[in-house]
Formats: structure tokens, C-alpha cells, sequence
């Protein structure tokens, strides 16, 4: 069910499959086969998205981490209403990985959660990318499992990304590993190596043994087979986790919006009126207020928002229309962060958009944001 | 130009590319019947289900979905002390989230502890008990049951702290107000009744549920 000439076409159109300036000639006239095999092997597609997403995620956790660090100890640590004890019995159940249950006391939290600060925006700068976003998988689900009864929709997202960053090449343009042009030290491996063998034995040590071969391979056999069928298993890797990243992507707008769709409320057209005076989501009662005062405003965010999400998966098949929603999205999740006070959750959500952004975009984002950086 | 690779790296590459992809297939798929309302093959297939989206694949998007929360609910606790002769004392009530309230007003980015961390409790433990009087339901979880009640105990008590005027707590109780929201001004919709209030039964406190509380 699976051959390789379907793999282009399981790629949704939202990710674009250009690549930057590097990209070989077309081929000789293979078939169509081979083509798809050349390309699912060949290269990680949307690197600029894969990027992106890094940067967005990654700023994301460590700004909330900061904010949240005077608060550290209550929301996850050794000041929690949720002891380690009430963690440990509801973990037995669930099963959830974190490295908070290695050792207890307050040392060995902050030292998880400043890891966690330090790993987010190393993974930011994709320093070490293999590395540091392993470490930012580790730290998030650390954390958030720990006490998963303080996290919403934003820590969700983070979760999820986190993980599924781990089998991308994230770091092919836009991060310091590029810059430098290499990546990989036998250091920070053994560190780490040494700070596995302090906990129970587990899957990271796969991650771990698959760092090693590919640093050793590259040392040794530069050019040899092994490292080109290395690079290609990676490339598929990537390609796979990308196509999970922009599938999780349209699973969260699809939900969210065939779920509205069945609501009174959003069918009446006053449901925004509501989110508008919940106590816990109004940090700015006079603009909450005046937002939802007039009629057409709240009917035409609460239609819009529904029409937005439910449709946003099918005009992945039209660049421009996905373009439009694209901006419209990011807006709605701007407007978002000031109204009902959820920063970290829309720039979570803004991220998770952002693999949807047409390659062209991003890079003369980028340029302009390299140019305005110098004139600084 | 596309490489030539040997016999042996074309299986490897070709066997990872059908694992690989038949692999992320059958995620998809699982993320997507988890997301979709419970249907025949959700049923069939749920405990193979759960052990892919479960711990670590959660998804939870209904957000303010089918409706958005149409009432703002509020937690109040109270506790009884006891004096140095023996005299217990009921204290007033005291609005927890009317604390959370204050914190997150004019704040632009609101602390967890004060947007998610009495609120989910209070989901937790609604979602784990029935009955006004707080009575377990038989179909629940009972050891989740008493993870919630002893969370928000504690969640309670670090806010109310271990004596009150003077003297030492013995007893905490919580109560939930529910408001409705009055419809928009230009609807023909009337507010709906009061809700009667939520009070659950005294939970007596001890000198451990208070470790690490600070």
C-alpha cells in the first residue's frame, strides 16, 4: 500500500517541495517511480517550514518557561499542590515518561526545569539541534507529565511538536549547526551518555546509539555507502515527521471546527459573546466588552471562526486561498493572545501554522529580518 | 541527479520506506479516529487506539466546542479552626477564584497558576465525582476520584495557609457558585435560573497535607 510513488502524493500541497538554491537539475527522464523515490530519499523537503517551526516552538516554551519561573516550584516542582506523591500514583496509571520521578527533591527539579530553559532556546538557535532538541522533548514531557493538570491547549501543542521536531532535520537552514556547516561532538554525546546512565534504562538510549552511528559513519566513511543510505534514512525520516506536523496541524482545525459546527451557539451566532465574559479569560474587561457589544462583530467572528477552521484542510489544494486563511488564522490567534489572555497558546498555535507558509515567504522573511538585524 | 545505489542499500532503503510510511499511516489514522466522534471502528479497534495516542499523543481540541462555557464558575473555601482550649471556629468563605480573577486582570500575560491551576482542579474533581453532596460515582476511577479530592484539597489549603485568626485548621471545605452568563443585549433569550450552589462535605486536614506547601 505504501510504494514510493505514493509518498509525493501523501504529501499535503501546503508544504512546498522546492528546496533552496542547492537543488540538482531535473533528472533525466526516470520514471515516475524512481522520482519519487529520489525525492523522498534524496532531500528533507521544506527545510524553511521545518525551521520555522523550531524557532516557533522553541521560542514559545522557553518565553512561558521564564514567565512562569517565579511560579516554577508551585507548577511543577516541590512546592506543587500536586506532590510528588499525587504524581507518582497518577503516573502508575497513565504511564507517562518523565525524568522527575529519577530522583526527588528541589536540586533535581531545577536542574530539569533550567535544562528545559537552556534546551529551548538552544534548539531556538539549532545549536547542536540533534542534541539540544532531544533534550527539549525530554525537558517538555518531564515537566508537563509531572503535572499535566495546569497545561491547556497551548502545552498540548508544545507536547505533541516536541516530539515529532525529534525525527525532523530541523536545522538545515536558519540555525547555527548550518552556520557552521557541521554538527556533532563526541563531548556532548558523552555527556549525555553519562546523564542516561543516571536514570533507568529507556528508549533514549536508542536516540542516544543512533547519534553515535551517525557521528562515528561520518568520521570514518565520509563517503562511503553506508553514509549516503544514513543520509537517505534520515531524509525519509523527515519527510514522514513532516507530513505528521502539518496532518497534526489540520487534525487540530478540522476538530475544532466540525465540533463548532454541531453547537448552538456557533450556529446562533453568539458564541464568541460567551469566551468574551468568562472571568478566566478576560484580562482586558472594557476591550472583551466592546468586542462583544455589537451584533455584526460577534456574528462575523463566530461564522468566521467556524468557516475558517472547517475549510482550511480542503484549500491546502489551492496555494493562494491557503495562503489567505494562512494570514487570517495567525490573525485570529494575534487577537487571541491580547482578548482572552493566552500568549503562549497563540504563539504556540502561530508556529504550528507556520508549516504552512509557501517557502517564498519565509525566506524573504527571513532576508528582511537578516537585513534589519544588521542595520542594528 | 538521483544516486545509484547498491542491491543491499536499495532493500534497506526500500524496507525502511514501507516501514516508514505504513508506520505513519496507521498513526494518522489513529490521531484521526481519536479526534472523530466514537464510531464503529473507533469501538472496535479502542484498546489498539489507546495504546498509540496514550500517554504521549493526547489530543483535546474540542476548544469552546460544541458551545462555548456559558457560565463562569466560581470556587469559595472556608476552614474550621481550633482553639488553644479546644473551641472549634468556622471562618468565613474566601474566593479562590475571585484570587485568580484579581491576578489575571490587566495582565498580559497570565500565570498558569492562576488561569489553569484551580480551574482544571475543579474539572478534575467534577469530572471524577457526581452528586451535589460530592458522593464518588460507581462507574469512575476511584483512585482518580481521591487524586482530585486531595489536589484540591492541598491547592486549597496553600492559599488558606495553616492557622487562621490565630488558631489552628482542622477542617476545609470548598464550594462552587455557578453565574450564568447573561446573553448578548440584542437577544430575546432570557437568563437562565440560579443555579444552586455546589458545597462539598468537610474534608478534615492534617499536618501531611500540608508537606511541601511551603
Amino acid at each position: 500500500m505504501s510504494t514510493p510513488q505514493e509518498t509525493e502524493r501523501q504529501l499535503p500541497a501546503g508544504i512546498p517541495r522546492r528546496t533552496g538554491p542547492e537543488q540538482p537539475g531535473p533528472p533525466a527522464v526516470p520514471g515516475r517511480l524512481e522520482r519519487a523515490f529520489a525525492t523522498f530519499t534524496g532531500r528533507a523537503l521544506g527545510p524553511y517550514q521545518a525551521a520555522v517551526v523550531r524557532i516557533g516552538f522553541g521560542l514559545a516554551w522557553a518565553a512561558y518557561l521564564l514567565r512562569e519561573w517565579p511560579n516554577r516550584r508551585v507548577l511543577y516542582g516541590d512546592r506543587s499542590p500536586w506532590s510528588d506523591g499525587l504524581a507518582a500514583r497518577l503516573l502508575a496509571q497513565n504511564h507517562a515518561f518523565t525524568v522527575l520521578g529519577w530522583y526527588h527533591g528541589r536540586l533535581w527539579f531545577e536542574l530539569v526545569y533550567h535544562l528545559a530553559i537552556v534546551s529551548a532556546v538552544l534548539l531556538m538557535l539549532g545549536w547542536r539541534t540533534r542534541a539540544s532538541g532531544a533534550l527539549f522533548m525530554v525537558t517538555v514531557l518531564s515537566l508537563q507529565n509531572h503535572n499535566v493538570l495546569v497545561g491547556d491547549g497551548g502545552d498540548n501543542v508544545v507536547h505533541l511538536m516536541a516530539i515529532y521536531l525529534v525525527v525532523t532535520r530541523c536545522a538545515e537552514v536558519w540555525s547555527l549547526d548550518a552556520r557552521r556547516g557541521r554538527e556533532g561532538t563526541v563531548w556532548l554525546w558523552s555527556l549525555l551518555g553519562f546523564a542516561l546512565a543516571a536514570g533507568p534504562p529507556g528508549w533514549l538510549w536508542a536516540l542516544w546509539a543512533v547519534a553515535g552511528v551517525w557521528y562515528a559513519v561520518n568520521r570514518w566513511r565520509p563517503e562511503g555507502e553506508l553514509r549516503a543510505v544514513l543520509d537517505a534514512l534520515a531524509n525519509m525520516l523527515h519527510n514522514c515527521g513532516m507530513l505528521v506536523i502539518a496532518a497534526q496541524v489540520v487534525l487540530i482545525y478540522s476538530t475544532a471546527g466540525w465540533y463548532k459546527v454541531q453547537g448552538s451557539r456557533w450556529q446562533d451566532g453568539t458564541a464568541l459573546h460567551y469566551p468574551l465574559h468568562l472571568d478566566y479569560f478576560t484580562p482586558w474587561p472594557g476591550l472583551s466588552g466592546l468586542l462583544g457589544s455589537s451584533l455584526l462583530l460577534v456574528f462575523l467572528l463566530s461564522y468566521g471562526t467556524v468557516i475558517l477552521q472547517v475549510a482550511f484542510p480542503f484549500t491546502l489544494f489551492n496555494r493562494r486561498l491557503k495562503n489567505v486563511l494562512l494570514v487570517l488564522m495567525m490573525l485570529e490567534h494575534a487577537g487571541i493572545a491580547v482578548t482572552l489572555g493566552l500568549p503562549f497558546f497563540s504563539l504556540a498555535m502561530i508556529a504550528a501554522d507556520a508549516v504552512f507558509l509557501p517557502t517564498a515567504a519565509l525566506r524573504w522573511l527571513g532576508r528582511a529580518l537578516g537585513r534589519s538585524a544588521r542595520s542594528v | 541527479m538521483a544516486r545509484t545505489w547498491s542491491t543491499p542499500a536499495l532493500a534497506v532503503l526500500c524496507t525502511a520506506g514501507v516501514v516508514l510510511l505504513g508506520g505513519t499511516a496507521i498513526f494518522l489514522a489513529s490521531l484521526f479516529l481519536e479526534v472523530a466522534p466514537t464510531n464503529a471502528l473507533s469501538q472496535r479497534y479502542r484498546s489498539e487506539l489507546d495504546q498509540v495516542v496514550y500517554p504521549e499523543f493526547e489530543q483535546n481540541w474540542k476548544l469552546f466546542a460544541p458551545n462555548p462555557l456559558q457560565q463562569n464558575l466560581a470556587v469559595d473555601a472556608r476552614v474550621q479552626t481550633i482553639s488553644a482550649t479546644d473551641q472549634v471556629h468556622t471562618r468565613d468563605w474566601i474566593g479562590l477564584t475571585a484570587q485568580d480573577i484579581a491576578a489575571i486582570r490587566g495582565n498580559p500575560a497570565p500565570s498558569h497558576v492562576d488561569q489553569n491551576m484551580l480551574r482544571r482542579a475543579w474539572d478534575f474533581y467534577d469530572s471524577t465525582h457526581t452528586a451535589q453532596d460530592g458522593t464518588v460515582a460507581v462507574t469512575v476511577d476511584a483512585e482518580r476520584a481521591q487524586l482530585a479530592e486531595e489536589y484540591l484539597k492541598r491547592i486549597g489549603l496553600q492559599r488558606l495557609g495553616r492557622t487562621q485568626g490565630g488558631e489552628r485548621v482542622l477542617q476545609i471545605q470548598f464550594r462552587q457558585r455557578t453565574v450564568d452568563i447573561a446573553p448578548p443585549s440584542w437577544s430575546a433569550e432570557q437568563t437562565p435560573g440560579a443555579v444552586a450552589d455546589r458545597v462539598l462535605p468537610w474534608w478534615p486536614v492534617d499536618d501531611s497535607d500540608y508537606q511541601g506547601l511551603g
